[in-house]
Protein backbone atom coordinates (compact mmCIF):
# COMPACT_ATOMS: atom_id res chain seq x y z
CA UNK A 1 0.00 0.00 0.00
CA UNK A 2 2.51 2.49 1.12
CA UNK A 3 4.88 1.35 -1.48
CA UNK A 4 2.37 2.32 -3.92
CA UNK A 5 1.96 5.58 -2.88
CA UNK A 6 5.72 6.50 -3.12
CA UNK A 7 5.55 4.74 -7.06
CA UNK A 8 2.49 7.43 -7.92
CA UNK A 9 4.60 10.24 -6.30
CA UNK A 10 7.69 9.60 -8.08
CA UNK A 11 5.76 8.64 -11.37
CA UNK A 12 4.37 12.16 -11.10
CA UNK A 13 7.91 13.68 -10.31
CA UNK A 14 9.58 11.91 -13.32
CA UNK A 15 6.46 13.27 -15.67
CA UNK A 16 6.32 16.95 -14.29
CA UNK A 17 10.34 16.80 -15.02
CA UNK A 18 9.82 15.54 -18.30
CA UNK A 19 7.54 17.93 -19.61
CA UNK A 20 9.17 20.64 -17.90
CA UNK A 21 12.65 19.70 -19.44
CA UNK A 22 11.51 19.25 -22.56
CA UNK A 23 9.05 21.42 -23.29
CA UNK A 24 10.61 24.91 -21.25
CA UNK A 25 13.00 26.48 -23.93
CA UNK A 26 10.36 24.97 -26.75
CA UNK A 27 8.08 27.78 -24.98
CA UNK A 28 10.57 30.13 -24.33
CA UNK A 29 10.99 30.59 -28.19
CA UNK A 30 7.24 30.74 -28.79
CA UNK A 31 7.09 33.19 -26.08
CA UNK A 32 9.89 35.72 -27.57
CA UNK A 33 8.80 35.33 -31.01
CA UNK A 34 5.48 36.67 -30.15
CA UNK A 35 6.61 39.63 -28.47
CA UNK A 36 7.65 43.04 -29.62
CA UNK A 37 10.71 43.59 -26.93
CA UNK A 38 12.57 40.08 -26.78
CA UNK A 39 14.52 41.61 -23.75
CA UNK A 40 11.46 42.08 -21.73
CA UNK A 41 12.42 40.50 -18.59
CA UNK A 42 14.68 43.25 -17.63
CA UNK A 43 13.45 46.49 -15.83
CA UNK A 44 13.31 48.79 -18.55
CA UNK A 45 11.22 46.76 -21.18
CA UNK A 46 7.91 44.88 -21.26
CA UNK A 47 6.52 42.36 -23.33
CA UNK A 48 3.56 44.25 -25.90
CA UNK A 49 1.96 41.14 -28.26
CA UNK A 50 2.37 41.25 -31.39
CA UNK A 51 3.13 39.49 -34.53
CA UNK A 52 5.43 41.59 -36.37
CA UNK A 53 8.27 39.76 -36.02
CA UNK A 54 6.72 37.14 -38.60
CA UNK A 55 5.27 39.66 -41.04
CA UNK A 56 8.48 41.05 -41.09
CA UNK A 57 10.99 37.57 -41.84
CA UNK A 58 8.66 36.53 -44.31
CA UNK A 59 7.95 39.71 -45.87
CA UNK A 60 11.59 40.58 -45.96
CA UNK A 61 12.88 39.30 -49.36
CA UNK A 62 17.17 40.15 -48.56
CA UNK A 63 16.59 37.62 -44.93
CA UNK A 64 15.60 34.59 -47.53
CA UNK A 65 14.34 32.42 -44.58
CA UNK A 66 11.55 30.94 -47.15
CA UNK A 67 13.88 29.92 -49.37
CA UNK A 68 16.11 28.49 -46.95
CA UNK A 69 13.17 26.52 -45.63
CA UNK A 70 12.83 25.35 -49.02
CA UNK A 71 16.26 24.69 -49.53
CA UNK A 72 15.86 21.98 -46.23
CA UNK A 73 12.98 20.62 -47.14
CA UNK A 74 14.05 19.80 -51.07
CA UNK A 75 17.04 18.38 -49.94
CA UNK A 76 15.68 16.25 -47.30
CA UNK A 77 13.03 14.98 -48.76
CA UNK A 78 15.22 13.83 -51.73
CA UNK A 79 18.22 12.17 -49.76
CA UNK A 80 15.56 10.49 -47.95
CA UNK A 81 14.04 8.95 -50.66
CA UNK A 82 17.02 7.70 -51.75
CA UNK A 83 19.01 6.73 -48.97
CA UNK A 84 15.59 4.64 -48.13
CA UNK A 85 15.16 3.28 -51.63
CA UNK A 86 18.74 2.58 -51.85
CA UNK A 87 18.97 0.69 -48.06
CA UNK A 88 15.51 -1.33 -48.91
CA UNK A 89 17.40 -3.01 -52.50
CA UNK A 90 20.31 -3.96 -49.94
CA UNK A 91 18.26 -5.00 -47.18
CA UNK A 92 16.27 -6.95 -49.55
CA UNK A 93 19.44 -8.72 -51.10
CA UNK A 94 21.41 -9.13 -47.71
CA UNK A 95 18.21 -11.03 -46.28
CA UNK A 96 17.33 -13.08 -48.97
CA UNK A 97 20.48 -13.78 -51.54
CA UNK A 98 23.56 -16.20 -50.62
CA UNK A 99 26.42 -13.75 -51.67
CA UNK A 100 30.03 -13.43 -50.05
CA UNK A 101 30.01 -10.19 -48.12
CA UNK A 102 26.64 -10.33 -46.90
CA UNK A 103 27.48 -10.24 -43.16
CA UNK A 104 30.32 -7.63 -43.90
CA UNK A 105 27.85 -5.04 -46.17
CA UNK A 106 26.12 -4.09 -43.10
CA UNK A 107 29.22 -4.00 -40.50
CA UNK A 108 31.14 -1.87 -42.66
CA UNK A 109 28.37 0.71 -43.17
CA UNK A 110 27.88 0.98 -39.66
CA UNK A 111 31.35 1.56 -38.92
CA UNK A 112 30.72 4.32 -41.79
CA UNK A 113 28.24 6.16 -39.67
CA UNK A 114 30.42 5.75 -36.88
CA UNK A 115 33.18 8.67 -39.00
CA UNK A 116 32.81 11.54 -37.19
CA UNK A 117 31.80 14.28 -39.82
CA UNK A 118 34.54 16.46 -39.72
CA UNK A 119 36.76 13.84 -40.79
CA UNK A 120 34.57 14.39 -44.21
CA UNK A 121 34.12 18.10 -45.27
CA UNK A 122 37.73 18.69 -45.58
CA UNK A 123 38.09 16.25 -48.43
CA UNK A 124 34.47 16.76 -49.26
CA UNK A 125 34.92 20.12 -49.71
CA UNK A 126 38.17 20.07 -52.21
CA UNK A 127 35.65 17.00 -53.97
CA UNK A 128 32.64 19.38 -54.58
CA UNK A 129 34.78 22.39 -55.67
CA UNK A 130 36.66 20.41 -58.14
CA UNK A 131 33.01 18.72 -59.30
CA UNK A 132 31.57 22.11 -59.84
CA UNK A 133 29.02 21.71 -56.62
CA UNK A 134 29.75 24.12 -54.03
CA UNK A 135 26.55 25.67 -53.49
CA UNK A 136 24.33 22.96 -54.90
CA UNK A 137 21.74 21.04 -53.59
CA UNK A 138 23.68 18.04 -55.01
CA UNK A 139 26.63 19.16 -52.74
CA UNK A 140 24.34 18.04 -50.19
CA UNK A 141 22.27 15.69 -51.10
CA UNK A 142 24.72 13.26 -51.87
CA UNK A 143 26.62 13.15 -48.51
CA UNK A 144 23.28 13.25 -46.67
CA UNK A 145 22.06 10.18 -48.88
CA UNK A 146 25.38 8.42 -46.77
CA UNK A 147 24.77 9.82 -43.77
CA UNK A 148 21.43 8.34 -43.93
CA UNK A 149 22.38 5.33 -45.36
CA UNK A 150 23.99 3.03 -42.40
CA UNK A 151 20.38 3.87 -39.86
CA UNK A 152 18.11 3.24 -43.07
CA UNK A 153 19.86 -0.15 -44.23
CA UNK A 154 19.84 -1.38 -40.27
CA UNK A 155 16.29 -0.46 -40.08
CA UNK A 156 15.01 -2.15 -43.44
CA UNK A 157 17.18 -5.83 -42.28
CA UNK A 158 15.15 -5.81 -39.32
CA UNK A 159 12.08 -5.27 -40.98
CA UNK A 160 12.66 -7.71 -43.70
CA UNK A 161 13.84 -10.82 -41.25
CA UNK A 162 10.22 -10.18 -39.91
CA UNK A 163 8.81 -10.48 -43.62
CA UNK A 164 8.14 -14.26 -44.31
CA UNK A 165 9.82 -15.60 -47.03
CA UNK A 166 7.41 -18.30 -48.88
CA UNK A 167 5.82 -15.47 -50.67
CA UNK A 168 8.78 -14.77 -52.25
CA UNK A 169 10.28 -18.56 -52.56
CA UNK A 170 6.68 -19.51 -54.13
CA UNK A 171 7.42 -16.72 -56.61
CA UNK A 172 11.16 -17.33 -57.78
CA UNK A 173 9.91 -21.21 -58.29
CA UNK A 174 7.19 -19.69 -60.66
CA UNK A 175 10.06 -18.33 -62.66
CA UNK A 176 10.15 -14.71 -61.16
CA UNK A 177 12.77 -12.91 -61.40
CA UNK A 178 14.29 -11.08 -58.10
CA UNK A 179 13.70 -7.66 -59.57
CA UNK A 180 9.71 -8.45 -60.00
CA UNK A 181 9.55 -10.11 -56.74
CA UNK A 182 10.74 -6.77 -55.15
CA UNK A 183 8.65 -4.56 -57.13
CA UNK A 184 5.34 -6.72 -57.04
CA UNK A 185 5.42 -8.19 -53.87
CA UNK A 186 8.10 -6.69 -51.14
CA UNK A 187 7.83 -3.18 -51.82
CA UNK A 188 4.07 -3.44 -51.26
CA UNK A 189 4.62 -5.01 -47.97
CA UNK A 190 7.84 -3.14 -47.11
CA UNK A 191 5.88 0.07 -47.06
CA UNK A 192 5.58 0.87 -43.75
CA UNK A 193 8.73 0.24 -42.43
CA UNK A 194 10.40 2.17 -45.33
CA UNK A 195 7.93 4.93 -44.30
CA UNK A 196 9.17 5.26 -40.67
CA UNK A 197 12.64 5.00 -42.51
CA UNK A 198 12.23 7.91 -44.61
CA UNK A 199 10.40 10.13 -41.89
CA UNK A 200 13.64 9.53 -39.83
CA UNK A 201 16.28 9.97 -42.32
CA UNK A 202 14.06 13.30 -43.54
CA UNK A 203 14.51 14.73 -39.85
CA UNK A 204 18.50 13.89 -39.57
CA UNK A 205 19.05 15.13 -42.85
CA UNK A 206 16.84 18.34 -41.85
CA UNK A 207 19.50 18.97 -38.74
CA UNK A 208 22.47 18.55 -40.34
CA UNK A 209 24.54 21.75 -40.19
CA UNK A 210 28.77 21.08 -40.16
CA UNK A 211 28.28 19.90 -44.63
CA UNK A 212 26.05 22.53 -45.17
CA UNK A 213 27.44 25.30 -43.55
CA UNK A 214 30.76 24.42 -45.56
CA UNK A 215 29.31 23.88 -48.78
CA UNK A 216 26.80 26.31 -49.25
CA UNK A 217 27.36 29.97 -49.67
CA UNK A 218 24.26 31.85 -50.09
CA UNK A 219 20.74 31.28 -50.29
CA UNK A 220 20.93 29.50 -53.58
CA UNK A 221 21.41 25.99 -51.22
CA UNK A 222 22.03 26.84 -47.89
CA UNK A 223 19.61 25.48 -45.40
CA UNK A 224 17.33 26.66 -42.56
CA UNK A 225 19.64 25.45 -39.70
CA UNK A 226 22.71 27.44 -41.22
CA UNK A 227 20.40 30.18 -42.22
CA UNK A 228 19.55 31.07 -38.76
CA UNK A 229 22.92 30.13 -37.09
CA UNK A 230 24.76 32.80 -39.08
CA UNK A 231 21.39 35.40 -38.44
CA UNK A 232 22.91 39.00 -37.48
CA UNK A 233 21.83 42.08 -37.04
CA UNK A 234 22.19 44.84 -39.41
CA UNK A 235 23.96 47.75 -36.52
CA UNK A 236 24.85 45.27 -34.57
CA UNK A 237 22.29 44.61 -32.25
CA UNK A 238 21.06 41.11 -32.25
CA UNK A 239 17.11 40.57 -33.07
CA UNK A 240 15.69 38.29 -31.22
CA UNK A 241 12.63 38.91 -32.33
CA UNK A 242 13.23 37.67 -35.83
CA UNK A 243 15.30 34.74 -34.91
CA UNK A 244 12.69 33.04 -32.41
CA UNK A 245 9.88 33.65 -35.15
CA UNK A 246 12.55 32.30 -37.73
CA UNK A 247 12.92 29.16 -35.41
CA UNK A 248 9.53 28.63 -35.29
CA UNK A 249 8.71 28.66 -38.86
CA UNK A 250 11.61 26.31 -39.25
CA UNK A 251 10.57 23.46 -36.92
CA UNK A 252 6.80 23.30 -38.16
CA UNK A 253 7.34 20.69 -40.54
CA UNK A 254 9.68 18.77 -37.82
CA UNK A 255 6.80 19.33 -35.12
CA UNK A 256 4.04 18.01 -37.60
CA UNK A 257 6.18 14.94 -38.48
CA UNK A 258 6.82 14.12 -34.67
CA UNK A 259 2.74 14.75 -33.65
CA UNK A 260 1.80 12.41 -36.69
CA UNK A 261 4.46 9.62 -36.62
CA UNK A 262 5.79 9.18 -33.28
CA UNK A 263 4.85 6.14 -33.08
CA UNK A 264 6.97 5.31 -36.45
CA UNK A 265 10.35 7.07 -35.18
CA UNK A 266 10.04 6.03 -31.85
CA UNK A 267 10.42 2.47 -33.52
CA UNK A 268 12.80 3.08 -35.87
CA UNK A 269 15.42 5.35 -33.72
CA UNK A 270 15.29 1.96 -31.19
CA UNK A 271 15.63 -0.67 -33.98
CA UNK A 272 18.59 1.27 -35.51
CA UNK A 273 20.40 1.78 -32.69
CA UNK A 274 19.98 -1.28 -30.76
CA UNK A 275 19.73 -4.23 -33.18
CA UNK A 276 16.68 -5.40 -34.97
CA UNK B 1 26.51 -29.51 -60.67
CA UNK B 2 27.35 -27.36 -63.23
CA UNK B 3 23.73 -25.89 -63.52
CA UNK B 4 23.73 -25.20 -59.77
CA UNK B 5 27.19 -23.38 -59.99
CA UNK B 6 25.81 -21.15 -62.58
CA UNK B 7 22.41 -20.36 -60.87
CA UNK B 8 24.74 -19.43 -57.77
CA UNK B 9 26.77 -17.13 -59.45
CA UNK B 10 23.99 -15.94 -61.35
CA UNK B 11 22.35 -14.92 -57.61
CA UNK B 12 25.33 -13.81 -56.53
CA UNK B 13 25.89 -11.23 -59.20
CA UNK B 14 22.26 -9.89 -58.60
CA UNK B 15 22.92 -9.59 -55.05
CA UNK B 16 25.86 -7.28 -55.86
CA UNK B 17 23.70 -5.40 -58.34
CA UNK B 18 20.97 -4.77 -55.42
CA UNK B 19 23.70 -3.41 -53.20
CA UNK B 20 25.70 -1.55 -56.18
CA UNK B 21 23.88 1.76 -55.39
CA UNK B 22 24.61 1.58 -51.70
CA UNK B 23 27.93 0.66 -52.01
CA UNK B 24 28.86 3.27 -54.83
CA UNK B 25 27.43 6.03 -52.59
CA UNK B 26 29.29 5.29 -49.03
CA UNK B 27 32.34 4.74 -51.16
CA UNK B 28 32.35 8.04 -53.03
CA UNK B 29 30.98 10.32 -50.08
CA UNK B 30 32.48 8.47 -46.85
CA UNK B 31 35.53 6.34 -47.67
CA UNK B 32 37.31 8.56 -50.41
CA UNK B 33 36.88 11.46 -48.51
CA UNK B 34 38.33 9.48 -44.92
CA UNK B 35 41.22 8.57 -47.61
CA UNK B 36 41.51 11.85 -48.80
CA UNK B 37 41.62 13.62 -45.37
CA UNK B 38 44.12 10.93 -44.46
CA UNK B 39 46.21 11.40 -47.57
CA UNK B 40 46.32 15.41 -46.69
CA UNK B 41 47.30 15.41 -43.09
CA UNK B 42 51.07 14.20 -44.77
CA UNK B 43 51.35 17.36 -46.48
CA UNK B 44 51.84 20.52 -46.29
CA UNK B 45 48.25 21.77 -47.60
CA UNK B 46 48.33 25.38 -47.70
CA UNK B 47 45.52 27.20 -49.94
CA UNK B 48 48.10 29.65 -52.08
CA UNK B 49 51.56 27.70 -51.45
CA UNK B 50 52.04 24.43 -53.25
CA UNK B 51 51.57 21.66 -51.79
CA UNK B 52 54.32 19.54 -50.33
CA UNK B 53 54.66 16.11 -48.99
CA UNK B 54 55.77 16.36 -45.28
CA UNK B 55 55.26 12.59 -43.73
CA UNK B 56 54.49 13.38 -40.09
CA UNK B 57 55.34 16.97 -39.50
CA UNK B 58 51.49 18.14 -38.96
CA UNK B 59 51.49 15.38 -35.74
CA UNK B 60 54.77 16.42 -34.18
CA UNK B 61 53.61 19.93 -34.28
CA UNK B 62 49.61 18.80 -32.88
CA UNK B 63 52.43 16.90 -30.25
CA UNK B 64 53.53 20.42 -28.96
CA UNK B 65 50.65 22.83 -29.93
CA UNK B 66 48.87 23.51 -26.35
CA UNK B 67 45.52 24.77 -27.83
CA UNK B 68 45.02 21.29 -29.71
CA UNK B 69 45.65 19.52 -26.15
CA UNK B 70 43.63 22.08 -24.68
CA UNK B 71 41.07 20.86 -27.33
CA UNK B 72 41.57 17.50 -26.63
CA UNK B 73 41.02 18.25 -22.60
CA UNK B 74 37.37 20.20 -23.17
CA UNK B 75 36.24 17.34 -25.57
CA UNK B 76 37.07 14.60 -23.33
CA UNK B 77 35.65 16.21 -20.37
CA UNK B 78 32.75 17.61 -21.76
CA UNK B 79 31.71 13.92 -23.38
CA UNK B 80 32.16 12.44 -19.76
CA UNK B 81 30.21 15.56 -17.60
CA UNK B 82 26.98 15.77 -20.93
CA UNK B 83 26.93 11.78 -21.08
CA UNK B 84 27.21 10.72 -17.30
CA UNK B 85 24.02 13.34 -17.37
CA UNK B 86 21.96 11.77 -20.00
CA UNK B 87 22.47 8.77 -18.65
CA UNK B 88 20.74 9.51 -15.57
CA UNK B 89 18.31 11.93 -16.75
CA UNK B 90 17.28 9.30 -19.28
CA UNK B 91 16.81 6.73 -17.31
CA UNK B 92 15.08 8.33 -14.96
CA UNK B 93 12.29 9.57 -17.95
CA UNK B 94 12.48 5.85 -19.38
CA UNK B 95 11.91 4.71 -16.11
CA UNK B 96 8.87 6.72 -16.05
CA UNK B 97 7.74 6.58 -19.81
CA UNK B 98 7.84 2.98 -18.98
CA UNK B 99 4.58 3.24 -16.39
CA UNK B 100 1.30 3.39 -18.05
CA UNK B 101 -0.33 6.16 -17.10
CA UNK B 102 -3.00 8.55 -19.14
CA UNK B 103 -1.89 11.00 -21.69
CA UNK B 104 1.23 8.74 -22.22
CA UNK B 105 1.51 9.81 -26.07
CA UNK B 106 1.65 13.38 -25.69
CA UNK B 107 5.00 12.74 -23.45
CA UNK B 108 6.17 10.64 -26.04
CA UNK B 109 5.82 13.50 -28.68
CA UNK B 110 7.35 15.96 -26.10
CA UNK B 111 10.54 14.12 -25.08
CA UNK B 112 10.75 14.11 -29.33
CA UNK B 113 10.93 17.42 -29.45
CA UNK B 114 14.44 18.59 -28.07
CA UNK B 115 15.80 15.20 -30.30
CA UNK B 116 14.03 16.62 -33.48
CA UNK B 117 15.30 20.35 -33.67
CA UNK B 118 18.27 21.31 -35.43
CA UNK B 119 20.51 21.53 -33.03
CA UNK B 120 21.67 25.21 -34.40
CA UNK B 121 18.55 26.19 -34.04
CA UNK B 122 18.09 24.57 -30.60
CA UNK B 123 21.40 26.44 -29.76
CA UNK B 124 20.08 29.60 -30.48
CA UNK B 125 17.18 29.12 -28.05
CA UNK B 126 19.59 28.63 -25.55
CA UNK B 127 21.70 31.46 -26.78
CA UNK B 128 18.81 33.92 -25.39
CA UNK B 129 18.12 31.94 -22.54
CA UNK B 130 21.90 32.32 -21.37
CA UNK B 131 21.77 36.51 -22.18
CA UNK B 132 23.57 38.59 -19.45
CA UNK B 133 21.19 41.55 -19.72
CA UNK B 134 17.67 39.52 -20.00
CA UNK B 135 18.24 36.21 -20.42
CA UNK B 136 15.56 33.70 -18.67
CA UNK B 137 18.05 32.22 -16.46
CA UNK B 138 19.81 35.31 -14.89
CA UNK B 139 16.17 36.45 -14.52
CA UNK B 140 15.31 32.90 -12.37
CA UNK B 141 18.43 32.98 -10.58
CA UNK B 142 17.78 36.45 -9.59
CA UNK B 143 14.27 36.28 -8.68
CA UNK B 144 14.73 32.79 -6.76
CA UNK B 145 17.53 34.82 -4.50
CA UNK B 146 20.74 32.31 -5.61
CA UNK B 147 22.49 35.04 -6.38
CA UNK B 148 22.52 39.29 -6.48
CA UNK B 149 24.67 39.44 -9.87
CA UNK B 150 23.81 38.25 -13.30
CA UNK B 151 25.88 35.47 -14.20
CA UNK B 152 28.36 35.68 -17.04
CA UNK B 153 27.15 32.58 -18.56
CA UNK B 154 28.35 32.73 -21.88
CA UNK B 155 31.42 34.68 -20.92
CA UNK B 156 33.22 32.94 -18.17
CA UNK B 157 35.26 29.56 -18.68
CA UNK B 158 32.88 27.60 -15.90
CA UNK B 159 29.82 29.31 -17.17
CA UNK B 160 30.48 28.54 -20.94
CA UNK B 161 31.21 24.84 -20.43
CA UNK B 162 28.30 24.44 -18.32
CA UNK B 163 25.94 26.02 -20.85
CA UNK B 164 27.16 23.90 -23.42
CA UNK B 165 26.73 21.18 -20.91
CA UNK B 166 23.15 22.08 -20.22
CA UNK B 167 22.12 22.64 -24.13
CA UNK B 168 23.72 18.97 -25.04
CA UNK B 169 22.15 17.03 -21.93
CA UNK B 170 18.59 19.03 -23.52
CA UNK B 171 19.19 17.76 -27.16
CA UNK B 172 20.61 14.19 -26.48
CA UNK B 173 18.78 12.41 -23.41
CA UNK B 174 15.84 12.08 -25.26
CA UNK B 175 17.57 9.94 -27.75
CA UNK B 176 19.18 8.38 -24.71
CA UNK B 177 15.25 7.86 -23.06
CA UNK B 178 14.22 5.94 -26.18
CA UNK B 179 17.15 3.69 -26.40
CA UNK B 180 16.50 2.58 -22.76
CA UNK B 181 12.47 2.40 -23.35
CA UNK B 182 13.59 -0.21 -25.55
CA UNK B 183 15.44 -1.71 -23.32
CA UNK B 184 13.33 -2.04 -20.65
CA UNK B 185 10.03 -3.20 -23.00
CA UNK B 186 12.34 -6.38 -23.51
CA UNK B 187 12.27 -7.67 -19.78
CA UNK B 188 9.62 -10.11 -19.72
CA UNK B 189 6.70 -8.44 -16.72
CA UNK B 190 6.30 -12.15 -15.17
CA UNK B 191 10.41 -11.27 -13.65
CA UNK B 192 8.33 -8.48 -11.63
CA UNK B 193 5.61 -10.75 -10.46
CA UNK B 194 7.48 -13.55 -9.41
CA UNK B 195 9.78 -11.03 -7.05
CA UNK B 196 6.46 -9.39 -5.87
CA UNK B 197 5.22 -12.77 -4.49
CA UNK B 198 8.28 -13.13 -2.70
CA UNK B 199 8.14 -9.61 -1.00
CA UNK B 200 10.35 -7.43 -2.35
CA UNK B 201 10.59 -3.93 -2.47
CA UNK B 202 10.42 -1.67 -4.97
CA UNK B 203 14.28 -0.70 -4.97
CA UNK B 204 15.18 -4.17 -4.90
CA UNK B 205 13.39 -5.20 -7.62
CA UNK B 206 15.38 -1.89 -9.37
CA UNK B 207 18.90 -3.46 -8.56
CA UNK B 208 18.22 -7.25 -8.86
CA UNK B 209 16.26 -7.12 -11.82
CA UNK B 210 15.83 -3.75 -14.28
CA UNK B 211 19.66 -3.31 -13.97
CA UNK B 212 21.29 -5.99 -14.49
CA UNK B 213 18.99 -6.87 -17.43
CA UNK B 214 19.33 -3.18 -18.99
CA UNK B 215 22.84 -3.64 -18.66
CA UNK B 216 23.67 -4.72 -22.32
CA UNK B 217 21.37 -1.70 -23.78
CA UNK B 218 23.15 0.63 -21.28
CA UNK B 219 26.49 -0.24 -22.52
CA UNK B 220 25.39 0.39 -26.47
CA UNK B 221 23.58 3.61 -25.72
CA UNK B 222 26.32 4.59 -23.46
CA UNK B 223 29.29 4.03 -26.15
CA UNK B 224 26.84 5.50 -29.03
CA UNK B 225 26.51 8.89 -27.17
CA UNK B 226 29.92 8.92 -26.31
CA UNK B 227 30.64 8.52 -30.37
CA UNK B 228 28.65 11.15 -31.38
CA UNK B 229 29.37 13.57 -28.38
CA UNK B 230 33.58 13.53 -29.34
CA UNK B 231 32.55 14.64 -33.04
CA UNK B 232 30.28 18.45 -30.98
CA UNK B 233 30.46 21.06 -33.32
CA UNK B 234 27.04 22.79 -34.34
CA UNK B 235 26.61 23.84 -30.59
CA UNK B 236 29.99 25.29 -30.08
CA UNK B 237 29.60 27.60 -33.46
CA UNK B 238 26.58 28.58 -32.15
CA UNK B 239 26.91 29.06 -28.45
CA UNK B 240 30.72 30.13 -27.82
CA UNK B 241 32.16 30.48 -31.14
CA UNK B 242 35.19 28.24 -28.74
CA UNK B 243 35.36 31.24 -26.81
CA UNK B 244 36.66 32.62 -24.02
CA UNK B 245 39.96 32.50 -24.93
CA UNK B 246 39.65 29.16 -26.52
CA UNK B 247 38.10 27.15 -23.37
CA UNK B 248 35.39 25.79 -25.15
CA UNK B 249 36.95 24.91 -28.22
CA UNK B 250 36.24 20.87 -29.25
CA UNK B 251 38.40 18.76 -31.53
CA UNK B 252 36.40 19.02 -34.21
CA UNK B 253 35.78 23.02 -33.65
CA UNK B 254 39.48 23.33 -34.11
CA UNK B 255 40.10 21.06 -37.25
CA UNK B 256 37.52 23.42 -38.36
CA UNK B 257 39.19 26.75 -38.05
CA UNK B 258 42.10 25.57 -39.90
CA UNK B 259 40.38 24.22 -42.84
CA UNK B 260 38.25 27.33 -43.34
CA UNK B 261 41.18 29.25 -43.01
CA UNK B 262 42.92 27.54 -46.11
CA UNK B 263 45.40 25.22 -43.50
CA UNK B 264 43.89 21.58 -45.00
CA UNK B 265 47.45 19.84 -43.79
CA UNK B 266 46.68 20.56 -40.49
CA UNK B 267 43.23 20.65 -40.06
CA UNK B 268 43.42 17.14 -41.76
CA UNK B 269 45.59 16.36 -39.10
CA UNK B 270 43.39 17.52 -36.21
CA UNK B 271 40.28 15.37 -38.08
CA UNK B 272 42.15 12.41 -37.92
CA UNK B 273 43.06 12.35 -34.46
CA UNK B 274 38.99 12.71 -34.00
CA UNK B 275 38.55 9.81 -36.64
CA UNK B 276 40.78 7.82 -34.54
CA UNK B 277 39.44 8.49 -31.05
CA UNK B 278 35.57 7.50 -32.39
CA UNK B 279 36.63 4.46 -34.27
CA UNK B 280 38.28 3.16 -31.39
CA UNK B 281 34.96 3.89 -29.70
CA UNK B 282 32.96 2.01 -32.62
CA UNK B 283 34.77 -0.96 -32.16
CA UNK B 284 34.29 -1.18 -28.82
CA UNK B 285 30.28 -0.53 -30.20
CA UNK B 286 30.51 -3.26 -32.58
CA UNK B 287 31.50 -6.10 -30.41
CA UNK B 288 28.63 -4.79 -27.82
CA UNK B 289 26.33 -4.32 -30.18
CA UNK B 290 25.89 -7.99 -30.78
CA UNK B 291 24.89 -6.57 -34.83
CA UNK B 292 26.32 -9.59 -35.85
CA UNK B 293 23.19 -11.99 -35.03
CA UNK B 294 20.43 -9.94 -36.33
CA UNK B 295 22.27 -10.20 -39.46
CA UNK B 296 23.07 -14.10 -39.61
Amino acid sequence: MKEDKVKKILLFLGAAFLIIFCLAPFVWMLVVSFSKHPDFLSAQSSFMLTVNNYIEIITTPSLHLLRYLLNSIIVSLVSAFFATFFASLSAYAITRMQFPGRILIPLILLAFSMFPQISIVGYLFKLMTWLGWINNYAALIFPYITLGLPLALWIMLSYFSQLSTELDNAALVDGATRFQILQKIIIPIALPGAFSTFVLIFIYSFNEFLFALMLTIDYKARTIPVGIALFEGLHGQVPWGYIMASAVIAIIPIIILIAFFQRYIIQGLSEGAVKG
Amino acid sequence: MKNRNEFKTAETWQAYMFNAPLIIIALLFVFLPVIGTLITSFFRDVTFLPNKFIAFENYKELLSDGHFWQSVRFTLFFVFVSVTLELVIGLIFALTLNESFPGRSIFRIAILIPWAIPIAISARIWQLIYNYDFGLFNYIAIHLGITDQPISWLGSTIGAFFSIVISDVWKSTPFMTIILLAGLSTIPPDLYEQSLVDGTTMWQRFYKITLPLLKPVLVVALLFRTIDAIRIFDLIYVLTGGGPGGSTTSMSFYAYNFLVSGDYGYGSAVSVIVFILAALLAVLYIKFGQFKEVVS
